[in-house]
């Protein structure tokens, strides 16, 4: 479904991504481990398509199509999303509202009915039920005033209306206690499906107890540096990221 | 400067003029040079100007002016109120007096601007004058495209103790037309002021709100946008004065310029001495979305009494690159994103607006106009 090869990405005259190669299919959680300022984050917005990346080297294929040269609409409407690690506040502008229009701008590009306010709600509150928020968030501007919490169960509440194809979630789980954490992995356990990729960005393995992954990768210095099992998560948390740095240089040696 | 125009439509002495007129000067040395005729107050009112102020909700309480003249033809004013008074002076007078206990004393002023063949431009004046009670009057301003049109409103608007005048102002013109407001208001003890105002397009749009606060208690509330694009250019001077204690204002308007548009916003805020109590809010946000655009916004607070609860800002920005991208990230289109931000913020002005036919009417008139953002 994904495959990015040889990916170089450059911020502000600055290159984060060195040359990071990785390719998920269907079906499968891949988790994307790494020390503060791997690049990790910038991996989801450059798949996302957010401006000021510069993708110079390297090919991002997404279900055989070019991503890069997709606007961020398109890419969300062939099934790209991204949960933001800070979420926006849109004062003014409808959560329900908002939701709906992203939804149908969707479907309109893949040539697909609109949905008209009582399918729409249906929808919705299935998917508020399954992330225990409030009815009443959907009536507040979009994230304003949410506590940080909510912002997080409200992206991945968004996720699960929108049901995309490949589900980047960046450090989600960050600033969230145990019992919200749980909450965000049951909704992401509740959309693991066969014709569904994820990649799990986070800083810490705690997440990985409640949302196992197929394959772990470790990425520092903007490479993808070590790739396994759910285990390897583990040993990354005993032994941390130095342990990482330390086998690089061993090999290279 | 020297000009004809700067010595009508200005206030004040000569250096006071030129201050006040500073980022509009260039606009009205260009009206200045052009020849106006007396405007025709015969012309025949287009249909498609027409059906823009045919509202249900004001049918039979409708006042409508064609080039600054009442016109009893276009008029329809079978519903107005027994307490409405209203009498036609020589040269474009309108002279209103209300003492209304009723609820219903709703009154809808149509200024139309019709093109003939050269350049013309009207006078109108209105004397309005709230005894007691509650008044809502819409007030509101459209043109034709054509020949350019240069009209002069000039009100004088009273509000005796208790009374409550509540004022839409809703100015929709093309470029071809330019528009000189000039409004002074007393608002006299625990009486209120409320006025909503979106102003949208033409070539030259002045708009001076003087508001005296003279009455204990008096209160003054205005929300305000104005959204221009083109090479529109609309120029607001509020001017605020707390004369008496414990006197209250809000002031809370927006702006928006897109393309070659030019936007000026001026609140002033003077609380004189021995005005204590006063409580005295003002706050101006615009967007840009053009690197040709401009708006310029100059928030004033002089503060002459000791007592003195004020606080006032003003900012000029962009939209927010961060929320653009946030929505997009979920399929919302670029042009869709940049109007659903636009909207939002303008909206969030009128808000409050107490008759939602009139809300929904404002937000209709805005979202068509709401600048693509092609050029941000």
């Amino acid at each position: 479904m994904l495959k990015i090869e040889n990916l170089h990405v450059r911020v502000a005259g600055k290159e984060i991504l060195k040359g990071l190669s990785l390719e998920a299919n269907a079906g499968e959680v891949h988790a994307i481990m790494g020390p503060n300022g791997a690049g990790k984050s910038t991996l989801g917005h450059v798949l996302a398509g957010r401006e000021g990346y510069e993708v110079t080297q390297g090919t991002v294929e997404y279900n055989g199509r070019n991503l890069l040269e997709l606007e961020p609409e398109e890419r969300a409407a062939e099934g790209v999303f991204l949960a933001f690690q800070y979420p926006v506040e849109i004062p003014g502008v409808n959560n329900t509202y908002f939701l709906r229009a992203a939804l149908n701008a969707q479907r309109k590009y893949r040539g697909e009915g609109e949905l008209d306010s009582m399918q729409f709600l249906k929808r919705v509150r299935e998917k508020l039920a399954v992330l225990h928020l409030k009815d009443e968030l959907l009536h507040r501007a979009v994230n304003e005033g949410f506590s940080g919490g909510e912002k997080k169960r409200n992206e991945i509440f968004q996720m699960a209306v929108l049901e995309p194809k490949l589900a980047i979630l960046d450090e989600t789980d960050s600033g969230l206690d145990i019992d919200a954490m749980k909450l965000v992995a049951d909704g992401v356990n509740a959309m693991r499906d066969p014709a569904r990729a994820f990649l799990v960005i986070t800083h810490y393995q705690r997440l990985l107890d409640y949302i196992v992954p197929d394959v772990v990768h470790v990425l520092a210095d903007g490479r993808i540096v070590e790739s396994g099992d759910a285990t390897l998560a583990h040993k990354l948390e005993e032994h941390g990221y130095a342990w990482i740095a330390e086998r690089k240089l061993a090999g290279a040696a | 400067m020297n000009s004809a125009l700067l010595d009508e439509f200005g206030r004040g002495d000569a250096r006071e003029r030129e201050e006040s007129w500073r980022y509009s000067k260039a606009a009205l040395r260009a009206l200045s040079q052009q020849d106006f005729v007396a405007a025709n107050a015969q012309a025949v009112l287009p249909a498609s100007l027409r059906e823009r102020y045919t509202w249900p909700h004001t049918q039979g309480r409708r006042l409508v002016f064609v080039n600054g003249a009442f016109s009893p033809e276009h008029s329809d004013i079978s519903q107005v109120a027994a307490n409405v008074a209203l009498r036609h002076e020589a040269d474009n007078k309108l002279v209103l007096s209300i003492s209304a206990d009723a609820e219903n004393s709703l009154l809808h002023l149509v200024y139309t601007n019709v093109a003939t063949d050269s350049p013309s431009r009207w006078q109108s004046v209105s004397d309005i004058h709230v005894h007691n009670g509650r008044a809502v009057l819409i007030e509101q301003h459209l043109g034709d495209v054509g020949a350019d049109v240069l009209g002069a409103l000039t009100s004088q608007i009273r509000v005796d103790a208790q009374a409550d005048l509540q004022m839409t102002t809703l100015s929709d013109l093309p470029e071809s037309v330019s528009l000189v407001r000039r409004a002074q208001v007393s608002v006299d003890h625990a009486a209120t002021y409320r006025t909503t105002h979106a102003i949208l397009g033409s070539r030259l749009q002045r708009f001076d709100l003087g508001v005296e606060l003279i009455g204990t208690q008096a209160r003054f509330d205005s929300r305000g946008v104005f959204s221009l694009r083109g090479r529109a250019h609309a120029d607001t001077h509020l001017d605020i004065r707390h004369v008496a204690r414990d006197t209250a204002c809000d002031i809370v308007w927006r702006g928006v310029a897109d393309q070659r548009a030019r936007g000026v916003f001026h609140g002033a805020i003077t609380v004189a001495a021995g005005a204590d109590g006063v409580d005295a809010k003002l706050s101006n946000k615009n967007l840009l979305l053009s690197a040709q655009a401009e708006i310029d916004t100059q928030p004033v607070l002089e503060i002459y009494a000791d007592e003195v609860k004020a606080a006032h800002g003003a900012t000029v920005g962009q939209l927010d690159e961060r929320a653009l991208f946030y929505l997009r990230s979920r399929g919302i289109p670029l042009a869709d994103a940049k109007r659903l931000l636009l909207t939002a913020f303008c909206d969030a002005v009128f808000d409050q607006l107490p008759l939602a036919a009139l809300r929904e009417h404002i937000s209709a008139l805005l979202a068509p106009r709401m600048p693509e953002g092609a050029s941000a």
